[in-house]
Order: structure tokens, then C-alpha cells, then sequence
């Protein structure tokens, strides 16, 4: 085997054309093509990205207004409940107050109806006590007694 | 062994074989390239696209794996024409051989009657083979990468690059030049030698006419397997010198 510099030209020229044949026509394109689905990728991954932020951003909202929505109710139910135990305390109250009313109310009565009887009795025992005196009294003065008596009145006439 | 159409002109000897394959080859890789580009789609690629850009990152990865990524880029190219050539030119005289032979002088392939003398009056001449089967092809390769690694060398990392010949001591200096000149010949060399071995075997085997073919089977297997290796070790070598000539790494200055 013997050398030959005529080869050896004769491929740099070939293997530098081919290389620039190719960078021009096939790997400069696929380069290209490549580099664009590279970026597609990374366009998608940037997406992905993005909408998963917002998925959690949205699912952090939500919670909260859930949350805020069981406080809410919460706080309706316990209104509720202190609402409902106060009218409870205010009914039994006025109950109670219109009880003691009441009850006062017909104390008051039957201490002015006791009191009424109280004074209908003594105007009439009165009555009855003056007509039984005047019918004794009727019945024990005769016509001595009855001139004694004006004797007397003209006796104290008499001495003034 | 067979000889080589040689033309002579004007005082150059040149060796049309060699000529042929190194055509050959170069539109066998130039149509391969062109077809897995025919239909180039960014969402949906075909399946020679899909091998082409698989070579791509292969080459990109083995390129990357010598240099930090950002400078890597400039270099694809030349790693993946390298690495599909030599592959291609490897291949290329598994198959077959074309032999002519001449019986009569024929001056301008460089018959002349001395030559025929020496083969016994029947010269079988070959027109067919790997252009990487000859060391001046390798040679041309070689030289290739030779230039760029030092002009790589000399153009983005001078200080570096001429330092490092007198590391690390100035009394380096030769052995550091032997190297220099080593590694373009060992690529050369390597090449030249796994391929041409290859081919050498395959002309013995034929010798052996039916009773060769097991043996040819096998053989053909192991040197596409050859192919294929040198073909990526001359790349990754080349990007290796490369590296080491034009990239200085900063975290381990030395």
C-alpha cells in the first residue's frame, strides 16, 4: 500500500464539501426542527406549569370560600341558637311577670272585697245594734222614767 | 493481493479507487442525510428522522460529555458528518469488490509490463473499496481535524493552548511536540489499520470459495460491528483533542 497525496487532498476537499453540503441541506433544518420542538416542549412545560399555579390558586380560592361559607353558617346556627334561647328567656319571663300580675292583681281584690264585706258588716251590725238598743230602750222607759228625764233636762235648763 | 487503478496525471499519481469510494460514499451520506430531512415535522417525525436525530443526540452527548454544553453546539456538525462518513466508508467495502483484470498494458491505469510481469501476466485490478481501507484517505481525515483543533486552539484559548507545551516543565517541550503530532497520526493510523484488516481478511476468506461462507458471515458481522466502533471512536477522539486544545476549564486551571 502506497500513499498518495492526491487522495488525501481529494478527501479534505470531499469531507469539507460534504460538511458543508450538510450543515446546509440536512443538519442545519433538522437543528433547526429540533431546536423549535425544544422549544414546544418547553412552551408546553411553561403551560403546564402556569395552569397548575392557577389550579392551585383556584383550589386555595375555593377553600376558602368553603371555609368561609361553613363559618358563616356557623355563625347563623349559633345566632340562631342564642336568638332562640333569649326568646325562650324572654317568654318565660313575661310569663312570670304576668303571673306575679296576676296573682298580685287578685291579692289586691280580694283585700278590697274583704275590706268592702269588712265595712258592709259594720254599717249594718251598726243599724241592727241601734234598732235592737232602741227597741229595749222602746220597752224600758215608762212615764216615770220619761219625767225623770225631763225633770232632768229642765232641772240642767234651770240651773244655767 | 490486488492493485489499485493508478492514473498518472501530468507527474500525480492518483488512485481512482480510492476517488470512486470516497464519491460514493459521500452521496451514499449526503442522500441518507437528505431523505431523513426529506419531511422534517417538528410534532410527528418519521422514523428516519427519528434515527437521524437519535444519531444527533448520541453525537450531541458524546460531544458534551468532553466540552461544556454552550460550546458543544458548534461542533454537532462536524461530529455527526465525521461519524456518518467514516461509518458509511467503513461499510463500504463489506459487500462486494469489483476486480477488472487486465491481461495487456494499459498505461493510463498504470498497467505497464513490469506490474504485469510481477502478477504473472493476469493483474487483477480493484476498483472497489472502503476509501477508510486507505491510509492516504485517513490521512486526509486526520489532517482535517488536525487544523481545527489547533486552529480551535490558537483562535479561542491562545494563552492556554501555547502554555501547555511547555507544562509542566519547558524541558517538556519535545515530548509535548511528539504528542501533538502523535494524535493525528494514531487517528489516521487506527482507522486505517481496523478497516483495512477487515478487508484483507474478507479477500482471504473468498479464497476459500463455498467453504468461506460461515466464516464470512461471521466476519462481515464483526466488521460492521468495527465500523461502527471506529467510527464513533474517531469522532469522540476528535472531540476529546478538540476540548482539550480549545476549552479551558476554568475550575481546574492548571
Amino acid at each position: 500500500m502506497s500513499f498518495y497525496p492526491s487522495s488525501t487532498i481529494f478527501t479534505i476537499i470531499a469531507f469539507l464539501v460534504l460538511l458543508w453540503l450538510l450543515n446546509k441541506y440536512a443538519f442545519g433544518p433538522l437543528f433547526g426542527v429540533m431546536e423549535k420542538r425544544r422549544q414546544l416542549i418547553q412552551e408546553q412545560m411553561n403551560a403546564a406549569a402556569n395552569s397548575r399555579v392557577e389550579a392551585e390558586a383556584s383550589m386555595a380560592e375555593q377553600k376558602a370560600a368553603l371555609d368561609e361559607a361553613r363559618k358563616e353558617a356557623y355563625a347563623i346556627i349559633e345566632q340562631a341558637r342564642a336568638t332562640s334561647s333569649k326568646q325562650a328567656e324572654e317568654i318565660v319571663s313575661s310569663a312570670k311577670n304576668e303571673a306575679t300580675r296576676l296573682k298580685d292583681e287578685a291579692l289586691k281584690d280580694i283585700e278590697s272585697e274583704k275590706n268592702k264585706a269588712i265595712s258592709a258588716l259594720r254599717t249594718e251590725v251598726g243599724g241592727i245594734s241601734v234598732q235592737i238598743a232602741s227597741k229595749i230602750i222602746e220597752k224600758q222607759v215608762d212615764e216615770k222614767s220619761q219625767e225623770e228625764i225631763v225633770n232632768k233636762y229642765l232641772n240642767e235648763v234651770g240651773s244655767k | 493481493m490486488h492493485i489499485f487503478p493508478i492514473v498518472d496525471l501530468n507527474g500525480i499519481q492518483i488512485d481512482l479507487s480510492a476517488i470512486i469510494a470516497i464519491v460514493v460514499t459521500s452521496i451514499i451520506v449526503f442522500v441518507l442525510a437528505r431523505l431523513a430531512v426529506r419531511n422534517l415535522s417538528v410534532e410527528n417525525p418519521g422514523k428516519l428522522q427519528n434515527f437521524m436525530e437519535w444519531v444527533i443526540e448520541f453525537v450531541h452527548n458524546t460531544i458534551a460529555s468532553t466540552m461544556p454544553f454552550e460550546k458543544a453546539k458548534k461542533f454537532i456538525s462536524l461530529g455527526m458528518t465525521l461519524i456518518v462518513f467514516i461509518f458509511v466508508a467503513n461499510l463500504l467495502g463489506l459487500p462486494f469488490q469489483i476486480i477488472t483484470e487486465a491481461h495487456h498494458e494499459i498505461h493510463w491505469l498504470g498497467i505497464t509490463k513490469e506490474v504485469l510481469e510481477a502478477h504473472d501476466g493476469h493483474a487483477h485490478i480493484s476498483w472497489w473499496k472502503s476509501p477508510t481501507a486507505d491510509i492516504s484517505v485517513t490521512a486526509g481525515l486526520a489532517l482535517v481535524v488536525f487544523v481545527i483543533v489547533h486552529s480551535l486552539g490558537l483562535k479561542w484559548n491562545r494563552k492556554h493552548y501555547l502554555k501547555h507545551y511547555f507544562e509542566p516543565y519547558p524541558i517538556f517541550f519535545p515530548i509535548n511536540l511528539i504528542e501533538t503530532v502523535a494524535k493525528p497520526v494514531t487517528l489516521a493510523l487506527r482507522l486505517y489499520a481496523n478497516i483495512l484488516a477487515g478487508e484483507i481478511l474478507i479477500s482471504t476468506i473468498l479464497m476459500l470459495k463455498v467453504w468461506g461462507l460461515p466464516f464470512m458471515a461471521v466476519w462481515q458481522g464483526f466488521s460492521i460491528f468495527v465500523g461502527a466502533i471506529q467510527a464513533f471512536l474517531f469522532t469522540v477522539l476528535t472531540m476529546v483533542y478538540i476540548s482539550q486544545a480549545a476549552i479551558h476549564d476554568e475550575e481546574h486551571a492548571h
